[in-house]
């Protein structure tokens, strides 16, 4: 059996909910890969449960979704799951991608210290729009997958083997990729189109590895 | 004008800049700020008109890509 790759994605408001759903696409991916996986979803993503499967199986590769800030990461319902003081020590030596707002401020620093572990995150809070037509339906809202596909491509070329380095690269590709179909769609007079750039350009620029960046999984 | 005076213009024209860019949004679309919440243009307009703390992040965000708009940092980037 190969590395573990750990998922937690919490679903209690629009944004987990959307950010669950991408990551089930990333949970389908590895199973096409045959990757050993575990994913805690909804109400399972507490504190306990996770560094507890943590301690017991040592996933190498960690997919956080939810809500942070620079100094944690939550799980469900705003439940720390981990911060500067609460289980960093069981990431040591780990790859963790948090899709989640500003944590690459302080705990990814925290996280990669003294160890040969990475951190890829955000200095900047994860933003996207979304369609309010389908925000019951994220599968069907394509304006929130300029968003979310580039930050899945983290975690989807990481499970291809590819380094956080490269990762990290092509996902930031893919959103230069969206900015410019959102350029031409500006073009052809899609309204609001010029108001997704910003939000886009904020998780450009505030996407980072902290860390090896020569790690893979 | 003093600079007390010059700060205040200022910041009134970035929040009326801000403001504009939002205002052309269809009403069915909604932002995700974060661990701030989801929010349809009417509840991101009253956030930046009061000035709170959502509306200063939405500020911040649209502020950062206007530098960068204008700067020709964007465009840098996207020929890259």
């Amino acid at each position: 059996m190969g590395e573990i790759l750990l998922v937690t994605r919490p679903k209690f408001d629009d944004a987990t909910e959307y950010l669950s759903y991408y990551a089930s696409l990333i949970l389908k991916e590895a199973d096409n890969l045959r990757i050993e996986k575990k994913d805690f979803s909804g109400k399972e993503v507490t504190s306990k449960n996770i560094s507890k499967f943590i301690e017991k199986k040592n996933p190498k590769l960690i997919f956080v979704n939810g809500h942070g800030d620079p100094n944690s990461l939550e799980g469900d319902e705003g439940e720390i799951i981990f911060s500067v003081q609460k289980n960093v020590h069981l990431l040591k030596d780990k790859l963790l991608y948090a899709r989640a707002c500003n944590a690459g401020l302080i705990f990814g620093k925290e996280m990669v210290k003294n160890n040969g572990g990475c951190f890829i995150g955000y200095n900047t809070p994860f933003t996207f729009w979304i369609d309010g037509k389908y925000s019951a339906i994220p599968a069907k809202d394509t304006l929130a997958s300029l968003f979310l596909m580039p930050s899945n491509e983290i975690v989807n070329s990481l499970i291809k083997g590819h380094s956080a380095k490269s990762s990290n690269e092509k996902s930031k590709k893919m959103m230069i990729e969206n900015m410019k179909k959102i350029l031409q769609m500006e073009e052809k007079n899609e309204p609001g189109a010029m108001g997704w750039l910003g939000a886009l350009w904020n998780n450009y620029e505030g996407q980072v590895v902290h860390g090896n960046e020569e790690m893979y999984f | 004008m003093n600079k007390q005076e010059s700060e205040m213009a200022k910041e009134k024209e970035v929040k009326e800049l801000v403001l504009a860019r939002i205002s052309v949004m269809p009403p069915n679309y909604k932002l995700s700020v974060g661990n701030k919440g989801t929010f349809t243009k009417e509840e991101i307009i009253n956030h930046i008109k009061e000035r709170d703390e959502i509306g200063n992040q939405i500020i911040g965000i649209e502020m950062n890509f206007i530098k960068a708009l204008t700067s020709g940092k964007l465009l840098e980037t996207l020929n890259r």
